[in-house]
């Protein structure tokens, strides 16, 4: 694990999605007390702006990377031996990943319909 | 003043035990004088200590949960009973000394020492004042192990995260201008062990007892790495 996994580029990404979190929910937070979508309707048109739609896009993708970095961070501090070590990294990989999926599915039937 | 003091003897004891002592308080008197005062009492009880003035490192112990150095720690700003025990997380050898043999390969790890590619010159090589100031802050580890034993980091995992005070050296080399291994430091600290497992977390900088600060060091060497990666 150790000889190949990245020290630098894990470090780097996790600041720079912290960054784009940070920013993204603060746009966020502003619009919903700016001009909260009064229905069903408003909160799809807002999501089916390519603008928005992308920005929630990269949101996940950055909350995603973040949370693997996080974990993995906190795997190698904590569980030594291998074998566990690579079983729950895995783990945590499939469940990140199917939240990707999930995500994909929400944003694509938000904007399509 | 009351003592609770950690004995082991792995020769004689099954299991260490802490042990109270009373030793009477005199003005302007450090932790280390009461050390002294109890191995009076019980000359068994063992622990390091050599210059008494906090130049050479030697008797770090950790005192009510913080990682000091005993010979500058004044007894009027402890707590009682003041609870002294060795190094957390390092072998112990007896009573307060510790093993430090895995400290000193981690320090031996960054090459503490000036590397030169271009031939030596016939004499010194020069630093202006600017580029000799790069280095204040880095250079006065006296390596007393007091910031690396408090270490949460550390203590999971010695073996492969190098701790604060190997970095504050490999931050000491990487700043001195005459040094030109600066890509051969930078490799030899990628991955995510050796340097990347510094989480911040800070407690080097509330134990170091010549008040340097490791944790800015870290900061540092992380910000060449991403210069030269970008």
């Amino acid at each position: 694990m150790s000889r190949h996994a990245t020290g630098l580029r894990a470090w780097f990404l996790q600041r720079a999605t912290a960054i784009y979190l940070l920013l993204f929910i603060i746009y966020v937070l502003q619009h919903m007390i700016a001009n909260p979508p009064q229905d069903y309707h408003a909160w799809q048109g807002w999501i089916a702006q390519p603008l928005v739609g992308l920005g929630i896009l990269l949101f996940f993708t950055s909350l995603l990377l973040h949370a693997w970095v996080g974990f993995r961070d906190v795997l190698i501090d904590y569980i030594h031996p291998t074998a566990i070590r690579v079983t729950v990294l895995t783990l945590v990989g499939f469940v990140l990943a199917g939240c990707a999926i999930w995500v994909l599915q929400i944003i694509f039937t938000a904007t399509a319909a | 003043m009351k003592f609770s003091v950690y004995r082991y003897n792995p020769e004689t004891d099954k299991e260490p035990y802490m042990q109270d002592f009373e030793v009477e308080q005199r003005q302007g008197m450090m932790l280390r004088d009461a050390l002294l005062a109890i191995q009076s009492q019980d000359e068994s009880f063992t622990f390091r200590h050599s210059c008494g003035e906090g130049v050479c490192g030697s008797d770090g112990v950790n005192v009510n949960g913080s990682n000091k150095l005993a010979c500058i720690a004044p007894l009027t700003e402890l707590k009682e009973p003041v609870v002294v025990r060795p190094f957390p997380g390092r072998p112990v050898i007896r009573d307060l000394v510790v093993d430090m043999s895995q400290f000193y390969a981690q320090y031996k790890q960054v090459d503490p020492w000036l590397i030169r590619k271009d031939p030596l010159p016939e004499r010194e090589i020069l630093q202006s004042p600017e580029e000799r100031n790069q280095l204040d802050g880095l250079y006065e580890c006296i390596m007393c192990g007091c910031c690396s034993t408090s270490c949460p980091s550390f203590w999971w995992n010695p073996d492969k995260f190098l701790g604060p005070q190997a970095l504050l050296s490999a931050c000491r080399f990487l700043a001195d201008s005459r040094d030109q291994a600066k890509e051969e430091r930078l490799d030899k600290l990628e991955g995510p062990y050796k340097l990347f497992r510094c989480h911040t977390i800070m407690n080097c900088v509330e134990a170091c007892p010549k008040e340097l600060n490791p944790t800015k060091a870290i900061g540092h060497i992380k910000a060449i790495m991403l210069k030269d990666a970008i």
